[in-house]
């Protein structure tokens, strides 16, 4: 099954979606003519499409009603009035959203490439849903101080990823669709390729590059309650640490405050920016307790916890208390079927709930990984604390970790980020292609070796089924690095971690054929949950504060004496993660460390 | 749905074919026992990790926006993942589940869509946007938007393409999704090639070929509506040069205010 019809490009990206797209198609478009993308699913399937409530940037083109209230209707602002929003609010709003862990210079940058990448989504024709004049809508926010969602519906990540492929195949972007990369090759300090499976006829191929992007996505299935795909299996971050890159903030997972009951899947914070309600077993509006100013609105980390706490002191719904309600009855029937109609559509499919007659259950889900790959802002892979890089590694979206989310991330700002960084990684590649970049020779053979791996992973006749594994995994994940953590439980996780990577050396595959083998590339895939889930907890332990979404209970004060910093992982030479530290990157004198209350 | 009926084991039969080993396709029967809420997708899941490593299909998102997991489900095309199997059940405590139909296999519910791909990047899903680009958003109107039919939720799954009955006689028709694209980008206001894209639906494997049978929009699992898009792409053909006189009108005033 190993191939060894080496192939070679200029530039590899792997992942479809809006980061690794927009790499390739910038890169295309800037000269570079050789560019391939390698995506494990179809290019259309990737995960940026299930985004839904829309992408952050300042655009002014709306404005709440004078004399409503925080919560009252917007309207399009009439050409020559006031301006409601600003740079610098946006970028406050995502610093103190990042609860003072992101990096403000990347910040800074996000937030003002933030209109022409939306407005360039739009001249790419994209549909987004209009105010009356026809300009581009916007919606409130978590997090947001001004309407800035610009939204399509609530399928805006969804109609993003389309156009965007679509002008990657205009430019004649080479995709290999369906390929598993098993393999990222890395020596002295340069990327050289990766190593893949061609799904289709199960042979593994090196593919060389002068440049590796990785756009692969984030890990919540990791967790038992995710609104993440199967497919997010966090195997860029596993593959990058595998091969000797740091992993930066691994720690801070965003729960998601209005996963569908039981299920996980994501009901848009839309819901509530459109004047959802989040409502206990009592009835109660319970957000006024937690985050009176903002109320539903306030981040995600906070609205999480608060629904936590509210599940944990009993005033949960649902059978086993373990639910919220989620009311938007009175948005009415004709603002759901507009604005809503994708999450209603789930409500009614998963939940047998219609929202426009009844309170829709919802639970808090693993949703987003704040931390991943550390980058410039310019998506170029961080070697170290220091700031040396590895040369001809990119790195954007939601597996990468500029910072710009610090440690908690507002919502639309990700389909922003990875705009942004995917495209900035594109003109940085095709500078660094044009400037001379070397085809590396890659030494031994890397076919053979990771063939031989799968041979012994089909003849490893054990007696445990890899899905008992990764549903230990998710339940160890779920209850004991969850919303509320301690030391007990994340000791007592990463014990359990190590027995799991103990039990997967006995696992059985039951699929040996080479023809799309699924059960191949999930066990790999399994391997890829247990070796950053491992990094998760390294780094939760050691932060001994509470910051954005890492909240423990026995250390519940942020403590920016100490903590105001990111966490490196190195895997070590006994496969340990080895924990080091990162300035974060401040303006002291516009936007100081403040408390953080909503 | 009782607690009685959550616990039933009910059977699961898969159509099952590797071309490297099987001479022809067979049909395999699992059994399971329901959970609250199971999918479809959810029943393939469990048999697969559990019981039968080999079963083989598409699957991602897991709630119907990736498009995956399109297949043959008791005899109609639909998403695994957004259909309760409660409700398929209902005969004889058994499901039966194959590929979409008409495309070839590659394993199991896993089908080759070459042609499908190919259709689609036939009539050219990219904008074709006119010279003069303004500094911020083209205007485009809510009515203009609400004209589209959702066409652009379009998931690209091939529910419909594996359903429509001219398809599973004539490879080369270019399928309700295509044409649903070509829609959406005729009838986008800043969309400048009306002429050539009527051109190439108006081909002999296009418009032409939809006999209005409907199974499009019965399969479609977002609601759309392919037969109406043909149906507007046939009337624009044939009014051809009025309606590129329109657009042309139109696109002088795309980056005006549009009047209340």
């Amino acid at each position: 099954m190993q191939n060894s019809k080496v192939i070679t490009h200029d530039v590899i990206v792997v992942g479809a979606g809006l980061a690794g797209t927009w790499a390739a198609m910038t890169a295309a478009e800037n000269g570079v003519k050789d560019v391939a993308v390698l995506s494990k699913i179809h290019p259309l399937r990737s995960h940026s499409g299930a985004a839904q409530g829309g992408i952050a940037a300042v655009l002014n083109n709306v404005r709440p009603v004078a004399g409503t209230g925080p919560r009252g209707p917007l309207e399009q602002i009439p050409p020559g009035d006031d301006p409601v929003d600003s740079f610098d609010l946006h970028m406050f709003d995502t610093i103190k959203g990042s609860d003072w862990l992101g990096d403000q210079d990347a910040i800074e940058i996000m937030v003002k490439d933030a209109p022409g990448i939306v407005i360039q989504y739009e001249h790419m024709g994209c549909v987004f849903s209009r105010t009356p004049d026809g300009r581009i809508g916007q919606r409130r926010f978590g997090g947001h101080s001004a309407p800035r969602a610009n939204f399509s519906a609530d399928r805006t990540g969804h109609v993003l990823l389309h156009t965007i492929h679509e002008q990657a195949l205009l430019r004649n972007v080479k995709f290999y669709s369906e390929w598993y990369v098993m393999d990222l090759i890395i020596e002295e300090n340069i990327a050289r390729g990766v190593v893949a499976i061609n799904v289709l006829t199960g042979d593994i191929h090196v593919l060389r590059a002068k440049a590796v992007m990785f756009g692969t996505g984030g890990y919540g299935q990791a967790f038992k309650v995710t609104s993440n795909a199967y497919a997010n299996t966090g195997d860029g971050v596993a593959l990058a640490y595998n091969a000797g890159a740091p992993l930066m903030d691994m720690e801070f997972v965003q729960f998601h405050p209005t996963g569908l009951y039981r299920h996980g899947f994501l009901m848009t914070e839309a819901c509530r920016g459109e004047g959802g309600y989040l409502i206990n077993k009592d009835g109660d509006r319970f957000m006024s307790k937690y985050a009176p100013d903002k109320m539903e609105l306030a981040p995600r980390d906070l609205v999480s916890r608060s629904e936590q706490t509210e599940i944990n002191e009993g005033r949960g719904v649902m059978e086993d208390g373990q639910g919220i309600f989620l009311d938007m009855r009175h948005l009415g029937r004709a603002k759901i079927l507009e604005r809503l109609p994708e999450v209603r559509d789930l409500a009614i499919a998963f939940a047998h709930t219609d929202p426009i007659d009844e309170p829709v259950p919802i639970q808090p889900t693993a949703h987003y990984s704040m931390g991943g790959v550390p980058t410039t802002v310019n998506g170029e892979v961080l070697a170290n604390a220091n700031g040396d890089l590895i040369t001809g590694f990119y790195a954007a979206g939601e597996v990468s970790c500029v910072s710009v989310h610090g440690a908690n991330r507002l919502g639309t700002n990700s389909l922003l980020e990875a705009s942004v960084f995917g495209r900035r990684a594109g003109y940085a590649i095709a500078e660094f292609i044009k400037g001379g970049a070397k085809l590396y020779p890659i030494s031994g053979d890397p076919a053979k070796k990771n063939a031989d791996y799968v041979t012994s992973l089909f003849n490893n006749d054990g007696d445990e089924l890899v899905e008992d594994i990764v549903q230990d995994l998710k339940n160890t994940m779920t209850d004991k690095v969850g919303i509320f953590r301690n030391d007990e439980d994340l000791k007592s996780a990463m014990a359990d971690i190590h027995r799991l990577q103990q039990r997967f050396k006995n696992i059985r595959i039951m699929d040996k054929s080479s023809r799309f083998n699924t059960n191949l590339s999930m066990t790999l895939e399994a391997k890829n949950l247990l070796t950053f889930s491992e990094v998760i907890v390294a780094g939760a332990l050691n932060r001994k504060e509470s910051r954005g979404a890492h909240s423990r209970t026995d250390y519940p004060k942020r403590d920016d004496e100490n903590w105001m910093k990111h966490t490196m992982a190195h895997k070590d030479e006994d496969g340990r993660p080895q924990l080091s530290y990162k300035d974060v990157t401040l303006y002291w004198d516009r936007f100081p460390p403040q408390e953080r209350k909503y | 749905m009782s607690n009685k009926d959550i616990q039933r084991t009910v059977t699961v039969s898969i159509q099952r074919f590797n071309p490297d080993v099987d001479k022809k396709p067979y049909m395999q029967d699992y059994k399971i026992k329901m959970r609250p809420g199971m999918t479809i997708l959810d029943a393939l899941h469990e048999i697969k990790t559990h019981q039968d490593g080999t079963v083989t299909y598409r699957r991602s998102c897991r709630h119907g926006i990736c498009g995956s997991c399109a297949m043959h489900i008791n005899g109609r095309n639909t998403l695994a993942c957004k259909t309760p199997i409660i409700n398929e059940v209902e005969k004889d405590d058994r499901v039966t589940i194959g590929p979409l139909p008409y495309l070839p296999v590659i394993k199991d519910m896993v089908v080759d869509r070459t042609s499908f791909w190919e259709q689609y990047l036939r009539v050219k899903p990219w904008l074709i946007p006119p010279d003069n680009i303004p500094e911020l958003e083209f205007r485009m109107s809510q009515e203009e938007v609400k004209a589209l039919h959702d066409a652009e939720a379009c998931i690209m799954c091939g529910a419909c393409y594996s359903s429509c009955a001219v398809i599973g006689m004539n490879k080369k028709y270019l399928g309700p999704h295509a044409l649903l694209k070509a829609f959406l980008r005729v009838l986008d206001p800043r969309d400048t090639a009306p002429s050539e894209r009527l051109e190439i639906v108006s081909q002999a494997d296009g418009v032409a070929r939809c006999h209005t049978i409907f199974n499009c929009i019965d399969a479609c699992p977002k609601g759309l509506n392919p037969t109406q898009a043909i149906e507007t792409l046939r009337k624009l053909a044939q009014k051809r040069q009025k309606y590129e006189e329109a657009k042309r009108e139109r696109q002088k005033h795309l980056n005006e205010p549009i009047p209340s």
